[in-house]
């Protein structure tokens, strides 16, 4: 026996080494990594579909002849009251105005804007631009001749804008949060899937007897779960961050403060519904000794997945009716409605934190019992295991 | 010292291991033997913890077998298990990590086995690739590569050629003579005599013979006698004292002498059948010790 014997490794670093094989056993996968790339793809091109839809977001540039330092500013006013954006140019004279135009440089050209007689130069006809153009010259002259008239515009009544459907910018937040909740179930799904293969597969070749030989069941439990989460974890990261920084560099929202928020609600709440879903799909998968009875013991678990799922989407139109509220506490399902609701705006911070707490006791419930279950399971490789038996059985 | 001491076990109703005792000395290998169900995974899934036993323990040096101490013993499991998909090389350096061997310590000692056990160009394929024979080897290497205190092996013979059996067997000697106790279950009774100093055989749950083989034929020669009778009628020593019939085919009898019995006393008795064509001691092959220990004791009712 050389120096470099054996010593007694502790529970975190049995813990690590099976997390750590089961990371590089995944990222070794070719299914792993194709699903992966599939995922990022289709996030792509769902924000550059985005970009086609709203391709008239691009401002309309309209170059203005001799402004006097007030069309420009009613002109982008207006512009910005009925939703086009517009970018204004100035150009010396109506010839130069003309030129940009023919050239394509500009959509449109302003010609004596505020004259007697003022003229639109457009390429092609654009409704909007004229709407915004014709708006913004009338007002102009309007309260050039009430000014003339000694009219006081100070004590014009101003309309107050007090919104019913929440904030500013909720509609995106809910699509972004749908977006989020789409892929959370995806990924939640995807991720106990692969603990519950790995579990199966662990029974089926028999290579848990030799791992039970040196571990504890529940140290080859959490490093599974552990390991395939932080993959999990990086894998919605990733997503995450190319899905904001696409966003953002396409300019499709509003305001980036409440989407990053609404982003990082969704990446918290996989990890409390990976591990839920995780430990619960581990154990089931635990009973079984082949693969192909792994769908029959997964499907109670998979219905509720799909369930918060669709619950989740009909949260998204109805954030505060009945059913999204009481779902968005209910253990399990709270992973996936409570984003869309928190995305609506409507609930408060004692809420979401009371449905953390929910989920969080349940989680521990599931690591208890289904670690039970799991070391009555595990060795027990003829068919399938009844729950009691597993309980029964288990060895301590 | 490898020490089995008193070991039982109920499965409800079926009580599985009934005060199962017997030692293994450092450099020395054990053979298991017993029929089907008699208990012998149970007992070796006992020394490893994966059964937790009703009563009794299994020591390593005096001292009781907990998880860092079975960390130290080499296991193959009856059900071969190893990841189908994993590499050989890796596969091997992540059981030795996991026997607490460092990370270069593990690599070095999976190559060296794979190496030693004729794997080293197999080294980086996925264990599913490889042929039974080779997956075996690996399945040994997997047990030996965190250079084991202990080796339990639960039938590591069965599935292999002759060749096979003969590396496996080196291999085994080779732990021994490093002063490893080896303890081997097996039905194969010519290997199990062949290799190990000492067998046990185990019946219904508890042993009903161990010791060295030499020592156990001891024991039982000078109390079996067979007599060759073709003209006896079938039953014909049954009504002796003292004597029981082993077996008895065609008048070939094997008869086992209790210790009152008198051989005189049989020959007379044989005589009075007709011919006697054979009349000796015998001494038993180890697969008449087990049948002997094995038998159901009903069977001194039964014909």
């Amino acid at each position: 026996m050389t120096s470099s014997g054996p010593r007694t490794p502790g529970s975190a670093a049995l813990v690590r080494m099976v997390a750590a094989r089961e990371v590089s056993s995944r990222l070794r996968d070719k299914n792993f990594i194709v699903s992966s790339v599939v995922i990022l793809v289709l996030l792509l091109g769902m924000m550059g579909f985005q970009v086609a839809v709203s391709g008239g977001d691009e401002p309309s540039r309209l170059a203005v002849v001799a402004d006097d330092g007030r069309l420009g500013p009613a002109l982008e006013a207006q512009g910005e009251a009925v939703g086009v954006d517009v970018e204004v140019v100035d150009v010396p004279d109506e010839a130069a105005a003309r030129a940009a135009v023919e050239a394509e440089e500009v959509q449109a050209a302003l010609v004596d804007g505020t004259g007697p007689a003022p003229e639109l130069v457009l390429a092609d006809r654009d409704p909007a631009l004229e709407a915004v153009v014709g708006g913004a010259v009338s007002g102009l002259a309007v309260s050039d001749r009430l000014l003339e008239a000694g009219v006081d515009l100070q004590s014009l009544p101003e309309v107050a804008v007090s919104p019913i459907g929440g904030e500013e910018g909720d509609g995106q937040q809910v699509v972004v949060a749908i977006i989020g909740v789409v892929l959370l179930y995806g990924l939640l799904i995807l991720f106990a899937q692969f603990v519950a293969q790995g579990v199966v597969e662990e029974k089926a070749s028999r290579v848990v007897e030799l791992l039970l030989a040196t571990m504890r069941p529940w140290q080859l439990l959490a490093g599974k779960i552990l390991g395939l989460g932080l993959l999990g974890l990086g894998q919605i990261v990733v997503i995450a961050v190319v899905g904001v920084t696409g966003a953002l560099a396409l300019d499709l929202v509003d305001v980036p403060g409440e989407l990053i928020g609404t982003v990082a609600s969704v990446v918290a709440w996989f990890v409390l519904g990976y591990a839920f879903y995780a430990c619960v799909f581990a154990v089931a998968a635990s009973l079984v000794s082949r693969q192909e009875d792994l769908g029959s013991v997964l499907a109670p678990a998979s219905m509720v997945l799909v369930l918060g799922f669709f619950v989740a989407l009909q949260a998204a139109g109805d954030p505060d009716g009945t059913l999204a509220t009481v779902t968005s506490f209910v253990p399990g399902l709270s992973p996936l409605v409570m984003p869309v609701r928190q995305a609506a705006g409507e609930v408060t911070g004692g809420e979401v934190a009371l449905a953390v707490v929910l989920m969080l006791v349940t989680i521990a419930l599931a690591v208890r019992l289904g670690g039970r279950v799991y070391s009555g399971a595990l060795l027990r490789t003829s068919g399938k295991t009844k729950l009691r038996e597993a309980l029964r059985a288990e060895r301590g | 010292m490898l020490e089995f001491d008193g070991l039982h076990k109920s499965y409800g109703p079926n009580r599985v291991l009934d005060g199962v005792s017997f030692a293994v000395a450092p450099g020395s290998m054990f053979g298991f033997c017993g029929s089907n169900g008699a208990g012998k995974t149970t007992t070796m899934r006992i020394a490893l913890g994966l059964v937790r036993a009703d009563a009794g323990e299994v020591r390593w040096q005096g001292r009781s077998l907990d998880q860092a101490l079975r960390r130290r013993i080499g296991y193959m499991p009856e059900e071969r298990g190893l990841y189908p998909k994993m590499r050989v090389g890796e596969q091997l350096a992540y059981f030795a990590r996991l026997h607490g061997l460092d990370g270069a310590a593990a690599a070095r000692a999976a190559e060296h086995w794979a190496g030693r056990l004729g794997l080293g160009e197999r080294r980086r394929d996925p264990v599913e690739k490889l042929s039974l024979g080779n997956q075996q080897r690996v399945q040994l290497a997997a047990a030996l590569v965190s250079r084991p205190e202990v080796l339990i092996l639960d039938e590591p013979f069965s599935g292999l050629d002759p060749v096979g059996v003969d590396a496996l067997a080196e291999a085994l000697l080779e732990q021994v003579r490093g002063g490893v106790p080896v303890v081997f279950s097996s039905h194969q009774l010519d290997l199990v005599e062949r290799l190990c100093d000492a067998v046990g055989i185990l019946a219904r749950g508890s042993m009903v013979a161990a010791g060295p083989v030499a020592e156990l034929r001891r024991r039982e020669s000078g109390r079996l006698l067979r007599v060759v009778v073709p003209d006896a009628p079938p039953g014909w020593a049954a009504v002796l004292p003292g004597v029981r019939v082993v077996s008895e085919q065609a008048g070939d009898t094997l008869l086992e002498l209790g210790p009152g019995a008198d051989d005189q006393a049989v020959l007379a008795a044989a005589l009075r059948t007709g011919r006697v064509a054979h009349f000796a001691w015998r001494e038993p092959s180890l697969v008449e010790l087990f049948r002997e220990a094995v038998a159901e004791p009903a069977g001194e009712a039964a014909a």
